[in-house]
């Protein structure tokens, strides 16, 4: 349910009955049965309406951040790298893209997400971070982590 | 569209067919890993309501090995609707009459319960043995790889290379091996 007006902050205590559950009924207008229609059916299920939204505003959010790992997590298999190491080895490498970014580009961009798990990985060599082999194809990429190679 | 950008959907929204061979492979984790793939969480373009899940075929189901003593251990609980109709069967008993069950079971419990779960389960292929039909086997073009190596016995191994593989001590004349 979207509400683009502020309808909902209102507080209708009118002294004309029709336009105070004229509300009511905008907002049950998409609902089936009595309880679109029938206005003490209506109220009940639009004040339940109302706390779903409430609390899927907040899943929402929940919701596409687990989305967005679960595309990276996949990206990150497609290279061989582990995902706590792949944004272990982005953040040290001074690049901060969020989860949304991330899973755009391991959807959109497959290439350059390639980059970024080249990066991560070379990164995660040098510093010596567990749970990566070494690959003569990152031997090119050069970080800041190179500094500790031969110490 | 152009004629790259065609084929490229094709190729992304293609359902792949991997083989999996169970033998010695502990269930409960191979399904973990065999939902990835027939749910499609092995792509960057996952979404639960997009059907991107693949095809898996997995040979030599009747080799599984469970893990401790749960081939006693684990019951499988059946009703059929009637008074008196619940029946408690033990997983080596399953599995002697159907050994593809043990695996399907741990495959569907898995997965999260909701209208999608029978579609997926319908793109998973068991095969008790590596007996699969051709018309199968020739869409198949990944093999995805087993959790744990399939160990060697001992009377596997040539005499030869027994007698060769380094010995720490001789046991003493009169110690009797049990």
């Amino acid at each position: 349910m979207v509400f683009t007006t502020a309808i909902n902050f209102v507080r209708a205590r009118g002294p004309d009955e029709f336009w105070r559950k004229r509300k009511i009924f905008k907002l049950s207008a998409h609902f089936v049965g009595r309880k679109r229609n029938c206005y003490s059916i209506a109220i009940r299920y639009v004040h339940r309406a109302l706390a779903y939204a409430t609390k899927g505003r907040k899943l929402r959010k929940i919701d596409m951040a687990n989305l967005w790992e679960t595309r990276v997590r996949a990206g990150c298999e497609q290279h061989n790298i582990n995902y706590d190491t792949f944004r272990e080895g982005l953040v040290r490498s001074d690049i901060l893209l969020n989860r949304k970014t991330l899973a755009d580009l391991s959807c959109w961009e497959p290439y350059t997400f390639k980059s970024l798990t080249d990066i991560a990985k070379r990164r995660a060599l040098d510093d010596g971070l567990a749970g990566i082999s070494s690959d003569n194809k990152l031997d090119g990429i050069i970080t800041k982590g190179c500094l500790n190679r031969n110490k | 569209m152009s004629a790259l950008k065609r084929v490229q959907q094709w190729a992304t929204f293609a359902r792949v067919w991997h083989i999996y061979d169970a033998s010695w492979q502990n269930p409960f984790k191979s399904a973990e890993l065999l939902k990835k793939y027939l749910m499609g969480l092995h792509k960057p373009i996952y979404h639960p309501m997009n059907d991107c899940g693949d095809h898996v075929i997995v040979i030599n189901s009747g080799d599984i090995a469970l893990p401790g003593d749960e081939w006693k251990r684990r019951v499988y609980f059946h009703h059929t609707g009637y008074p008196g109709g619940a029946t408690w069967t033990l997983a080596w008993e399953l599995h002697s009459k159907d050994p593809t069950m043990v695996l399907r079971k741990a495959v569907y419990n898995s997965m999260d319960g909701n209208l999608q779960r029978r579609y997926t389960m319908e793109r998973l292929h068991l095969f008790p043995d590596a007996n699969v039909p051709t018309n199968l086997l020739k869409n198949v073009s990944n093999q995805i790889q087993q959790l744990k190596a399939k160990p060697k016995r001992l009377d596997h191994y040539s005499e030869n290379q027994v007698k060769q593989f380094p010995k720490i001590f001789d046991y003493p004349k009169d110690y009797i091996l049990k």
